[in-house]
């Protein structure tokens, strides 16, 4: 005989391990099915109650599923109530079992007794599968309207269940809404409200149905907030906020995307935001339910500046969980309202400081997210202050949101290396990978900061030695990198750095047993670039190379080995250790090189194999082949400047479209050269070009007439700005043109002629439109012979871009040397106005063989500091040595046609 | 909505289960209670009562030797779902007079009985205690009766 139920969990308590409650519950499981196959009545609902017990723990239970069916289909009422429990908890799973109970549950949703009625409700709202829900619907349906309002609200929760499994079953539920909400237990009217938020998620049309319910929605919340203690549904002095809070959730369906109801709900908005204090849960649960709201809604500013401003509440309240909740808030709001947010910048800084680690994370999210220019210098400090007492976890974090910003948001070069430095020291071990090669990027472009950077780490290191690897890894570079810059400026200024001291440092540094051998490495290197930088020292250096040797770990080995040798060879150990080339980032433009050349090609095909209509346009089409690799070949870059003005309306265009839009681009390359030559190529070209493009247009659609248009009006709207006596030609040329179809198409002439003025008279009007300044720094790109003297040669080609987020001008410096005469030591310098900053990289050379043989190419950025328009003006000084002569001169680069 | 409601005791032992999704067999559904258990027992005090767990917000908190678990969806309110934990907490306290574990344990099936009736479905359903007490008292008074 099994035992009580009461005995069996007594029996489970009493046992001391895992593997004697599974004993206890084999034995029992085993009685429990003898007692179903002696189809044992009277001990039945005490075995699934057992069953149910067992379940919980954890142990198989599926055997007494069949008998749970058994159980609701007994008269009973305890027999049903335990029946429909263990269908609800055994049963869930197994699909089978739970069709089959639909007979008995339609019986008993019929039955006269509410009380059994609600009983198989809830286990359908449960459980209930889509068949059984789509079968039983008819009977949902009406019980919605049955007069007890316990049975009408599980009812209602029924439906959305099967309105979530049956989707297409929602029809069948929309007209109960309106009885629903109006009813006044607020049982009902909850499930109401949350039967119109599922019919509104499954099907959004409805929406604009259900805005008729805002005013009365907001009604039922004022009378709500009014009402002030009313004693049934009273929570710590709060009327129903279950009720509040759906019916605000419920307007931010309605308000999202329509104005009118937004603007219906706004005052009662205004009045939830303002009015509620934050010292109970109760309450702030309504206000954060009431700011979501007004967040997502149509609200006017004001509106959503409260919202934000109830939200730094919370933020300062003593409640961890209110902080949390309005944190998560605002890092949704961070992208529609920055400007509120930082406003609040205190108290969000200061939950970095929580003791909750959930907190500070998103508080350091979202410190980030408000940061910018203008903050992030005061912000980063914050950031830092924070690093020593963080965990370990939580400081590679920081850290790396630290370096984003510095990436993201530098205000000068100095300052991002003084945090970089800040960071490595302060952040140990727990920092991003790419920290050094930053690092050692930003310095290699400034070379004012090398020596600044250096000394600054040589100072750090000798006061503390034992700083993390990392520290020590970038420190060894820099150090051994601009050894003898930091050497030479040392001893100018009066401090007392000394190669010795620096090598001696090196050596202790190498000799440490907390030294890794991954940071020996960047020791060892630092150490022969010492040799090539400051001489007189070899034979100290080789010392210290000397015993790696042999040292255990082969890498380490194999560097000081090649190192060693390298004294010997000292030709090949100068350019193997010069200085490291400035690094430059990578620019996005290259990207859209390749997409234009594929767009371009992409174009051709599809007019290759589309216009074989007429023999004008096949004469077009060898034309174009014939023209359009000269324009790729001479104006690849200017292609690029084009794309980036199109970029906007190209993604919306059809392929169609892009490819007309295409060819205009290289039809405005060529209208905007200097090359006559090459301008009456293009000339021709573009004329065949919008031919082509407009029969296409015509053959395939109307509608796309509007992509054409503007791709025409645009391409020659730059051409024009750039050189009225190409208009003059080109207008001309298509006069000419046009007649030519006039008498060749005589079809499609018509419409054509249309289309031709059309695009006339827009590409007329947009070039007076554009502003010239754009067209003017979008389009330079010839090189510019800048200086010309003795055979020697400079060009400079500029290009507009942007570095690290700055309007800036690249620009590409070509020296070629003419003459029969060696020019040697050749050293550029530039200079530009305050307003810009410029940056050269290092010659890829010092000498230029004679005859034209072979050319100096240095890159020069030039980065806008101030945000205004500024002319382009560099001055350069040129020195070189030719023929045993030192020539200096200066020259002014004025006639650069960019303002940006 | 809510995705499951948890009663669990210090000792992380699980006292009372009621999913609203499907598809958890037993073995995941053990694992998956053992695991956030786990993670809100080692929770100190001065921490918020919410964890994220897979794509679940989980809101908890503890009544003396009981901890109460709420599994939530990205749209629900955590404050108001603690609020309910509380309602919760308060209906069984009324029923129960001062609920223990003991009495869940024993009377599990009244239990589950409170919850349906406060929650379907993942919907919050009744928050009156003396709507959602009712129908038990019924019961109690048919059974004494029976016997």
């Amino acid at each position: 005989m099994s035992m009580q139920v009461r005995d069996l969990i007594k029996a489970v308590r009493g046992c001391k391990t895992q593997q004697k409650i599974r004993e206890v519950i084999t034995r029992e499981s085993a009685l429990i099915r003898n007692s179903f196959r002696k189809e044992d009545k009277i001990n039945r609902p005490r075995n699934i109650y057992k069953l149910i017990y067992i379940h919980m723990l954890g142990f198989p239970s599926e055997f007494g599923q069949l008998e749970c069916l058994k159980l609701i289909a007994s008269p009973s009422y305890i027999g049903k109530r335990i029946g429909y429990l263990g269908l609800s908890i055994l049963v869930k799973e197994n699909q089978e079992v739970l069709f089959m109970s639909t007979n008995i549950i339609r019986n008993d949703l019929s039955s006269e007794d509410r009380y059994i009625v609600g009983l198989a409700l809830a286990a359908l709202g449960n459980i209930g599968s889509s068949e059984m829900l789509r079968d039983l619907a008819p009977e949902i349906e009406k019980l919605m309207e049955s007069e007890s309002s316990y049975l009408k609200k599980k009812a209602t929760l029924v439906a959305i269940r099967t309105i979530r499994l049956v989707p297409e079953s929602v029809d069948r539920f929309i007209g109960k809404v309106r009885t629903l909400i109006g009813e006044k237990n607020h049982g009902v009217v909850l499930t109401g409200l949350q039967l119109v938020l599922s019919i509104v998620k499954t099907e959004p049309e409805t929406i604009v149905k259900f805005r008729k319910l805002v005013p009365g929605l907001v009604r039922m919340l004022k009378s709500l907030i009014n009402s002030g203690y009313s004693s049934e549904y009273d929570f710590r002095g709060t009327a129903d906020p279950f009720l509040q809070y759906n019916i605000l959730r419920l307007l931010r369906y309605l308000g999202e995307g329509s104005k009118k109801s937004s603007k219906l709900m706004a005052d009662i908005l205004t009045q939830v935001g303002t009015s509620g204090g934050i010292t109970k849960n109760v309450e702030i649960a309504i206000l954060y339910e009431a700011v979501l709201t007004i967040l997502s809604i149509e609200s006017d500013s004001k509106l959503r500046v409260t919202a934000i401003n109830t939200l730094s509440r919370f933020l300062s309240g003593r409640h961890n969980n209110s902080k949390y909740v309005a944190l998560n808030t605002l890092l949704k709001a961070v992208n529609t309202e920055p400007k509120s947010l930082k406003r609040h910048r205190k108290v969000i800084v200061e939950c970095l400081k929580d003791q909750d680690i959930s907190i500070r994370r998103r508080a350091l999210d979202l410190v980030f997210g408000i940061m910018d220019k203008q903050n992030v210098e005061s912000l980063t400090q914050e950031l830092l202050d924070c690093l020593p007492k963080a965990e370990n976890e939580f400081r590679y974090d920081i850290t790396a949101k630290i370096c984003t910003a510095i990436e993201k948001f530098p205000p000068n070069d100095k300052w991002q290396i003084d945090t970089l430095i800040k960071v490595l020291t302060i952040g140990g071990q727990y920092i991003r990978d790419d920290v050094s090669s930053m690092m050692t990027s930003v310095i290699g472009r400034n070379p004012d900061l090398q020596y600044y950077t250096s000394k600054k780490l040589f100072n750090i290191l000798l006061n503390d030695r034992y700083r993390n690897q990392t520290f020590l890894q970038v420190s060894s570079w820099v150090i051994g990198e601009y050894g003898d810059i930091l050497m030479q400026k040392s001893e100018k200024d009066g401090e007392l750095i000394t190669t010795t001291q620096a090598l001696d440092l090196f050596q202790i540094l190498l000799e440490s047993s907390r030294t890794t051998d991954g940071t020996k490495y960047y020791i060892l290197t630092a150490l022969i670039k010492f040799s090539t930088r400051i001489e007189g020292h070899d034979e100290l250096i080789k010392k210290i190379i000397k015993p790696y040797r042999e040292h255990v770990n082969v890498e380490l080995q194999q560097r000081a080995c090649e190192f060693f040798l390298l004294f010997d060879y000292s030709e090949i150990r100068d350019p193997i250790l010069d200085r490291m080339p400035v690094f430059v980032e990578k620019e996005i433009e290259l990207e859209i090189e390749e997409e234009i050349s594929e767009n371009n090609n992409k174009g051709m095909n599809y007019n290759l194999q589309e216009n074989t209509h007429t023999i004008q346009n096949q004469i077009n089409n060898i034309q174009n082949i014939q023209n359009i690799p000269n324009v790729q070949n001479t104006q690849n870059t200017e292609m690029n400047e084009l794309l980036m003005l199109n970029t906007d309306t190209k993604k919306t265009q059809t392929q169609n479209k892009q490819d007309s839009l295409n060819f205009l681009k290289e039809i405005f390359n060529g209208s905007s050269s200097s090359n006559t030559n090459n301008m009456n190529n293009m000339n021709n070209n573009m004329n065949n070009n919008m031919n082509n493009n407009m029969n296409n247009n015509m053959n395939n659609n109307g509608g796309q007439d509007l992509g054409l248009d503007l791709g025409l009006g645009l391409g020659l709207g730059l051409g024009l700005g750039m050189n009225n006596q190409s208009q003059r030609q080109n207008q001309n040329k298509m006069q000419m043109q046009k007649q030519q179809n006039q008498n060749q198409t005589i079809n499609q002439n018509k419409n054509q002629n249309q289309n031709q003025r059309q695009v006339q008279n827009q590409s007329q009007n947009k070039s007076q439109n554009q502003n010239q300044n754009q067209n003017q720094s979008k389009v330079q790109n010839q090189p510019i012979i800048v200086y010309e003297k003795n055979g020697m040669k400079i060009e400079m080609n500029f290009k507009v871009g942007n570095i690290r987020g700055a309007p800036a001008v690249m620009s590409i410096i070509k020296t070629t040397n003419s003459s029969p005469l060696l020019i040697s030591n050749y050293l550029l310098q530039v200079a530009v106005p305050k307003t810009l900053k410029a940056q050269l990289s290092q010659p890829s050379g010092q000498n230029i063989p004679p005859n034209g043989n072979g050319s100096i190419n240095q890159q020069l950025q030039i980065i806008k500091m101030v945000n205004q328009k500024t002319q382009l003006a560099i001055l350069l000084r040129i020195n070189y040595v030719i023929n045993g002569q030192k020539i200096v001169e200066n020259k002014e680069v004025s006639n650069i046609p960019i303002i940006f | 909505m809510i995705k499951f409601i948890l009663i669990v005791n210090k000792l992380g032992q699980t006292r009372l289960a009621q999913y609203y999704t499907t598809g958890l067999s037993i073995n995941k559904r053990v694992a998956l209670e053992n695991e956030i258990t786990r993670r809100c027992l080692s929770r100190k005090d001065k921490e918020c009562s919410f964890l994220e767990f897979r794509d679940l917000k989980v809101i908890y908190r503890r009544y003396a030797s009981l901890f109460f678990l709420v599994g939530v969806d990205e749209e629900e309110n955590e404050l108001g779902i603690l609020e309910f934990i509380h309602c919760l907490v308060e209906t069984l306290d009324r029923y129960f007079e001062n609920v223990c574990e003991l009495d869940l344990m024993f009377n599990i099936d009244k239990a589950y009985m409170i919850l349906d009736e406060m929650a379907l479905n993942g919907n919050i359903i009744e928050t009156n205690k003396k709507n959602i007490i009712a129908p038990l008292h019924i019961i109690d008074q048919v059974s004494k009766k029976l016997k």
